[in-house]
């Protein structure tokens, strides 16, 4: 294991140049390119945002600037988990040949989904900051924080979101060489993991034995924690923190281990 | 019994490849599509997957010293391309010890894994970090492989979609061979390009070989192998009939594929 690992990080240059080639290739013939990148979930977030207020019966200026930038802040980071783990588990099948032509740890590819997926993520944060900065200037007295220091809280976040998805990408990539309609199934559990996951509603809703529905979804925490720190203008819960820390590991370890003791079959499964 | 990939671990300096009982055994699936759907369909009728064992190598034991050129022959489905992919350490031997001594790089199937839609300098970046070199070293080496592979101008930053095949395979052979390898391992792939570009081919191995570094060809064009090889292996259904002069080797061969030396046999495909 020690081995592979030195020879995954040495290689991890590799993972970066996949990712980067991969991004160029995927947006070299749309005109928009990469503001796709930002376009896709700002108008989901928008519909989303339409649907709560329809199922709401309307709601208060401040109240509806805070659940836009609830769901806008929320889909953005489901999203960045949900890009790890699609992309990550299509990332085997999909790199046959160099898996046939080449030697190297295999994991590189599911990260360089991840990376992908961080590089996507990373322009929905100013696009968010701007939604916010424009709101906050017609209503003033919402309750969404200006600049503050629990921001600091964010990279640590960002991090445990990152995690997670590698981790559950190195699950399902390794799925999808066994059974290669996993990436179908993926796309309805995305769908149903969204609902249940606190994007479309506060994590403040579910109160006593409720919360427990929070912490054991792999991204409940992280999303708590995003809602935590971009809404509400607090630190993360201790509770939400072990939670971030403790699906980021399991999610590694468990996903590292499935892939890595099976990933020498890959070259035949393919 | 052990069932390793090592490299250079207690083994005679002079060899680059050594293999010792090597067995590589797989399962496939007989019946149905690899899918959830399809398990789940089977497991609720009681039904088993119906697998078939394929013994694409079995109990092979071979060295291969540095500086030689070592042929492989043997018809479809002899297990050249599994044994050279495990050299390569892209398969697990089920059974025996494969132990290496050097950097090895491979053209073991025509594309090399290129993106179609990325240009040829972008896939000769990614094709070296693919085989562990670092991006300063490749970029060191691009002008050097686009020379090398003889595109017209300008077709290097073009993407590798517009190429023909031709130019695709002479830049997917440049790649492998400029890489400065230790261990070459070329399945097939000396069918790029036309008669000067193979003859450069040739040139550059010869060059490799001169310089002490490895090379194993896998090919059906038996006058390359007579050409290029210094001693040669017959592989037939897993297991390696005889090993030795190349000449000696490709007559056997061809001997017991009872089609004597005929010209489409000879030709570099």
């Amino acid at each position: 294991m020690i081995p592979y690992l030195r020879e995954f990080w040495r290689r991890r240059a590799f993972a970066i140049e996949l990712s980067r080639f991969a991004d160029k290739a995927e947006y070299l013939d749309s005109k928009l390119g990469k503001v796709w990148l930002v376009l896709n979930p700002l108008l989901l977030a928008m519909v989303y945002f339409l649907l709560v207020t329809v199922i709401r019966s309307g709601a208060s200026k401040t109240s509806g600037l805070s659940t836009l930038a609830h769901i806008l802040i929320e889909l953005f980071t489901f999203y960045f988990a949900s890009n790890c783990i699609n992309g990550g588990a299509l990332s085997i099948t999909a790199g046959g040949r160099l898996i046939l032509n080449q030697a190297f740890p295999r994991a590189l590819l599911p990260l360089s989904s991840a990376i992908s997926a961080f590089w996507a993520f990373l322009p929905t944060l100013p696009v968010y900051a701007l939604v916010v900065l424009v709101g906050k200037l017609f209503f003033p007295h919402t309750q969404i924080p200006g600049l503050s220091f629990t921001y600091l809280w964010a990279p640590f976040i960002i991090a445990c979101v990152g995690i997670t998805g590698f981790g559950l990408g190195l699950l399902f990539a390794t799925m999808n060489v066994y059974f290669r309609d996993t990436n179908k199934l993926l796309s309805y559990i995305t769908r149903i993991w969204l609902y249940s996951s606190p994007v479309l509603w506060r994590p403040e809703i579910l109160h006593g034995w409720h919360r427990i529905f929070l912490f054991i979804n792999p991204l409940g925490p992280t999303l708590s924690a995003t809602s935590e720190v971009w809404i509400s203008g607090k630190a993360p819960t201790l509770a939400e923190i072990i939670g971030c820390l403790t699906w980021a590991a399991l999610a590694v370890l468990i996903g590292g281990y499935f892939f890595i003791s099976r990933e020498r079959d890959f070259a035949v499964r393919i | 019994m052990r069932s390793e990939f090592n490299k250079a671990e207690q083994m005679p300096e002079e060899l680059a490849v050594r293999i010792e009982d090597l067995s590589i055994k797989y399962k496939i699936n007989v019946d149905t599509k690899k899918t959830l759907k399809n398990a789940v369909m089977r497991a609720s009728k009681g039904e088993k997957v119906r697998m078939r064992v394929v013994e694409a190598v079995k109990h092979l034991t071979l060295d291969i010293p540095h500086g030689s050129v070592l042929g492989i022959v043997g018809a479809n489905g002899a297990g050249k391309s599994t044994l050279m992919r495990a050299i390569a350490g892209i398969l697990p031997p089920t059974e025996g010890r494969i132990t290496v001594n050097g950097k090895i790089s491979t053209l073991l199937a025509l594309g090399v894994g290129f993106n179609p839609a990325l240009s040829g300098r972008d896939n000769i970046i990614l094709g070296g970090l693919a085989s562990g070199m670092s991006r300063a070293e490749i970029e060191s080496k691009t002008e050097e492989i686009s020379d090398f592979a003889a595109l017209p101008d300008g077709f290097i930053d073009m993407p590798v979609r517009t190429y023909s095949s031709g130019m695709y395979g002479r830049v997917a052979f440049s790649v492998a061979v400029n890489m400065t390898p230790d261990i070459l391992l070329l399945d097939e792939a000396l069918s790029a390009g036309d008669a000067a570009f193979k003859e450069k081919s040739f040139n550059r191995m010869r060059e490799l070989c001169a310089e002490a570094r490895t090379i194993v060809i896998v090919s059906h064009a038996l006058q390359t192998v007579n050409d290029l090889c210094d001693s040669a292996i017959w592989l037939h259904k897993g297991t390696m009939l005889s090993k030795g002069n190349p000449e000696a080797i490709v007559d056997e061969y061809l001997k017991f594929l009872k089609v004597g030396t005929l010209p489409s046999n000879l030709e570099d495909m």
